[in-house]
């Protein structure tokens, strides 16, 4: 009755969007979306402050019985979708304005309905306690998710994004299913709960927690199951890339959680839970290092920012593969600054992955193009833009005073602990130098694709006439600002939340966080607060010393050459250039055209266009489409068309079910 | 304490550059200039007005004092020997290190921000060697939370370390490694060479070839904290078997860093561009083997 409770109430959100004239179609799915929202973020407020789960729903379903509930670790990701969900509704008002002309009013609503649709589904996910109420929002949240891709349903590429992840999501579903299918049979329940049951049996959890590590992996971009999400989130409106980069991978991230937290975090399974940690130690540097490189080589503002969601997935994955080894050697502090840091970053992810897709989305509304190749000088042009730009795009560097920072240095703390305390001093390095590579590369990435787009002067005209986006729009992004700011400089409070769900996540006493990591909050938001101070103080001793001052502006320094271009500027392909010889091993080029080589001495004009494909790419489509390719090939020679034919399969069935059963294979 | 720190950081950061000078100037058998000869330059630059480039926005004109502000605060973590600094919590090795990319930040934007295809060459090059020299720091703040204890500079050079020989060799190995990593972040001999003519192969000059006056100051100002910054910290690190008294490691800072930046400038080339990747990433290696000795050390101690 529950699902059709839910599919009922669904529905009528549906007719509500259909039936509302087409300018108000974003005023009545946000209407619906805050519906959700508000009481869904005072739960999660109410759920955060006490410690005792709220129970929603109980049933007996299908696989045993099935609830829904809200506890400390649901609320901090219902927080996240609830922030994500009201931003990119609000986003899209602007964002779509100029497609309703082309669309007819039923796609409209159509992609209206897919973003409600989705939003309700992820809190779903969140909420549920497992078994096939899991499932089902699940799945919906992918269907949804695929529609809303779909958008731009008319552009080949975007078919083959949206194709190609509708089958990588099915595989990871596939997983799903067969996690929750062994637990059920083992244990006679599908609840997240009856792995603790499984974890204490003779056989353990691990075979079951790496499946189900998988199947989440899969959502959430791990290496080498991240080749959907480069192509996905080009092809998606912004406000959608956004949602789903910001918000919707998180729920892998989430499920990872959930079935460590249920089948891993009990004191009595140490060797379980460290194979589970060293996997995802590892798992969490490899997709930290291919996410991070492969974002410095790629020259398309959303593929940047596509394979930056990678990069942050493997430093979250990084920081419970810390908090698993610590909880394993029984370190306390070494497993909740991982945790704390990890779930800190994944809400500190979906603030400013949200507010760079949406700054994406204003630079490919007002220019027509999101190659950087063809952008540049835009700060000038669209100032609201880029000063939001610059500051998420410092804050995904980690740079203090901003919320990526708190997040990182709090796993990063996790990794010195296990250093100093000597738990697991080698593991611990290893993490300490892929995490300082993953920040000093993604340090360039960033430089340059803020750079390239917003700095120096525009490389085409359609760029030097761009216009600053609505209002509207301008406050969707203020929302993920403000939380930016908040945690960057307020991080004792913003990170003691996340730390006591990470106490209640690791089954420790709440206590502990107050003990071990409140000091060094409360100073690292002093620091951060000194730095502005300096800053500010500087700039503004500098303004005073120059006003008294002649101050001019004349033409760059061309070091004696006269008639530079703006086809001279260092283009994002040379900034990137150095990282050549580490990126090249990864990517597959596909180069169009030819460059200027080093014997030219008066070059002429000459096209050159080079795309960094991914190579993990081509290994996955490769081999299993061609083996698909292969099996229907088989396949299609027995439709042979013939009636008599089929008979003969028909009669050829029914003599192999006895036999099989007569050999007791059945 | 605390103030006593400060004024020794600013009496190294103020020296260093001196008697690099200094050195350069008697190997090659000149007299040498004045010693605090780059004071009264950065004087001098300090009364002048500015010219900006048409194409560089607001950006470029808050960058350079971004970079002091990074500068300045992440000097303060820095304790002289075994005095307390005025920053200092646990992890703040990783702040000491985000906060100099915090800088690094801003001033590759600001080059970017002139459109100057020179300055670009510059910012993809500092940007890059940059991350490269990111892990050989932090894995040496590993070996030294390995061989202590502590995630702290405070309590790290606190004083009562543990001898023995093999501590000191690792320790001295570790300074090395630092001192390696001030030559790479100071933008000095063989990575990069602040007196070259030609802007085609400059690093962290190139990516400052817009500014003057005011501006350019404050960039000098805050490229000397961050030498000393640096130095202290290897100066710290190879004093800790002496005993690491503050009046032992700040007088070393200056001697490590300046005579041996002036040596090798004396005495050695730039490296070819190419090979700096290369450098770099030997340093991040010996770093990671330094932390793998001292984790044998470690395992071998505990065993005993």
């Amino acid at each position: 009755m529950f699902y059709i409770y839910s599919l009922a109430a669904l529905a009528c959100a549906a007719a509500l969007i259909f039936a509302v004239p087409l300018r108000a179609k974003n005023r009545a799915a946000l209407a619906i979306v805050l519906a959700g929202a508000i009481p869904a973020v005072v739960m999660a407020a109410r759920a955060l402050t006490g410690t005792a789960a709220t129970t929603l729903w109980a049933f007996e379903g299908l696989l045993g019985p099935d609830g829904g509930s809200m506890d400390a670790l649901s609320a901090l990701f219902v927080l996240l979708i609830a922030i994500g969900g009201v931003a990119a509704t609000l986003y899209a008002h602007g964002y779509l304005a100029h497609t309703l002309r082309r669309k007819s009013p039923a796609h409209v609503a159509l992609h209206y309905t897919a973003l409600v649709t989705m939003f309700y589904a992820m809190l779903g996910v969140v909420v549920s306690d497992g078994g096939y109420s899991f499932l089902f929002f699940w799945e919906l949240m992918t269907v949804a998710s695929f529609l809303l891709i779909l958008y731009d349903a008319e552009r080949r590429e975007v078919l083959r994004a949206a194709l190609s992840y509708l089958i990588m999501m099915h595989i990871g579903f596939l997983l799903l299913v067969v996690g929750f299918a062994r637990l059920a049979a083992e244990t006679g329940s599908a609840s997240f709960d009856a792995l603790t049951l499984c974890a204490r049996s003779a056989r353990g959890a691990l075979p079951l927690l790496l499946v189900f590590i998988a199947g989440f992996g899969m959502k959430a971009g791990m290496f080498p199951m991240h080749v959907w999400l480069p192509e996905a989130h080009p092809a998606a409106p912004s406000h959608v890339s956004a949602l789903m980069s910001g918000v919707m991978i998180k729920t892998g991230v989430y499920g990872i959680l959930r079935v460590l937290q249920a089948g891993a975090f009990d004191p009595g399974d140490a060797e379980t839970l460290r194979t589970a940690g060293f996997v995802l130690l590892a798992a969490g540097a490899a997709t930290g290092l291919w996410g991070a490189i492969l974002a410095a080589a790629q020259n398309d503002v959303k593929r940047i920012l596509a394979y930056s969601s990678i990069e942050n997935i493997g430093i979250v994955l990084l920081g419970i593969g810390v908090a698993a080894l610590g909880r394993s050697s029984g370190n306390q502090t070494m497993a909740l600054c991982g945790l704390a840091g990890a779930l800190l970053h994944t809400l500190n992810h979906s603030l400013f992955k949200s507010l760079l897709f949406f700054g994406a989305g204003n630079i490919l509304s007002q220019t027509r193009t999101t190659s950087l190749d063809a952008l540049g000088g835009l700060g000038k042009h669209m100032p609201l833009t880029a000063i939001l730009f610059l500051t998420a795009s410092a804050a995904i560097c980690a740079l203090p005073p901003l919320n990526g920072f708190v997040s990182e240095l709090l796993v990063y703390l996790g990794l010195f602990d296990g250093i100093a305390s000597g738990s697991d001093p080698l593991a611990a390095a290893a993490g300490i130098a892929a995490l300082a590579l993953i920040g000093g590369i993604v340090l360039l990435a960033f430089a340059k694709l803020y750079a390239t787009v917003f700095l120096g002067a525009p490389r085409t005209h359609e760029v030097a006439e761009a216009a600053e986006v609505d209002n509207l729009r301008i406050a969707a992004m203020s929302l993920p600002l403000a939380g930016i700011l908040f945690i960057g400089l307020f991080p004792a409070t913003a990170a003691g939340i996340a730390a006591r769900a990470a106490a209640w996540v690791l089954r420790l006493p709440a206590e502990a966080v107050d003990l071990r990591l409140s000091p060094t909050l409360g100073a690292v938001g002093r620091t951060a607060w000194l730095l502005v101070a300096v800053a500010l103080l500087l700039a503004w001793l500098r303004r005073r010393t120059l006003a008294r001052r002649t101050v001019r502006t004349g033409p760059t320094w061309g070091c004696g050459f006269t008639a530079p271009n703006v086809r001279m500027q260092y283009t994002g392909e040379s900034f990137s250039e150095g990282l050549e010889s580490i990126a090249t091993p990864l990517t597959q080029n596909r180069i169009d055209g030819r460059a200027v080589e080093k014997g030219e001495i008066f070059p002429a004009s000459h096209n050159f266009d080079i795309r960094r494909k991914d190579r993990i790419d081509r290994l996955f489509s490769a081999w299993w489409v061609e083996l698909l390719r292969l099996i229907n090939q088989r396949a299609m020679r027995l439709r042979t068309g013939k009636i008599n034919h089929y008979l003969l399969f028909a009669l050829a069935f029914l003599l192999l079910i006895p036999l099989l059963s007569l050999l007791n294979l059945l | 304490m605390t103030a006593l720190n400060i004024l020794l950081l600013l009496l190294t950061a103020a020296a260093i550059p001196g008697l690099i000078n200094r050195t350069r100037a008697r190997l090659a058998g000149r007299k040498g200039i004045r010693f605090l000869q780059h004071l009264y330059d950065v004087r001098l630059q300090l009364r002048k007005g500015a010219v900006y480039p048409a194409t560089a926005s607001a950006l470029f004109r808050a960058a350079p004092s971004v970079y002091l502000a990074a500068a300045i605060v992440a000097a303060l973590f820095v304790p002289a020997g075994d005095l307390r600094p005025l920053l200092a919590f646990d992890g703040d090795l990783v702040a000491f290190a985000y906060t100099l990319a915090l800088g690094r930040f801003a001033l590759v934007l600001a080059a970017m921000d002139t459109g100057s295809p020179f300055e670009g060459m510059g910012a993809s090059r500092e940007a890059l060697y940059g991350a490269l020299v990111e892990p050989a720091l932090l894995l040496a703040a590993a070996t030294l939370a390995l061989l202590t204890g502590y995630d702290s500079f405070a309590a790290i050079f606190a004083g009562d370390a543990a001898g023995g020989i093999q501590h000191t060799i690792v320790m001295l190995l570790t300074a090395f490694v630092l001192m390696k990593v001030v030559f790479t972040e100071s933008g000095r001999v063989p990575v990069d060479d602040p007196r070259t003519h030609l802007e085609l192969t400059m690093i962290h000059e190139v990516m400052c070839l817009d500014y003057g006056g005011v501006d350019m100051a404050m960039i000098k100002i805050a490229g000397w904290l961050k030498t000393a910054a640096l130095s202290l910290l290897a100066a710290d690190v190879a004093a800790a078997p002496l005993g690491g008294s503050w009046w032992i490691a700040a007088p070393l800072a200056v001697l490590l860093t300046g005579l041996s930046v002036g040596v090798v400038e004396s005495t050695q080339a730039r490296n070819k561009l190419v090979r700096n990747t290369t450098f770099i990433l030997t340093v991040a290696a010996m770093s990671a083997l330094v932390f793998f000795m001292a984790f044998l050390l470690r395992t071998n101690v505990v065993m005993q």
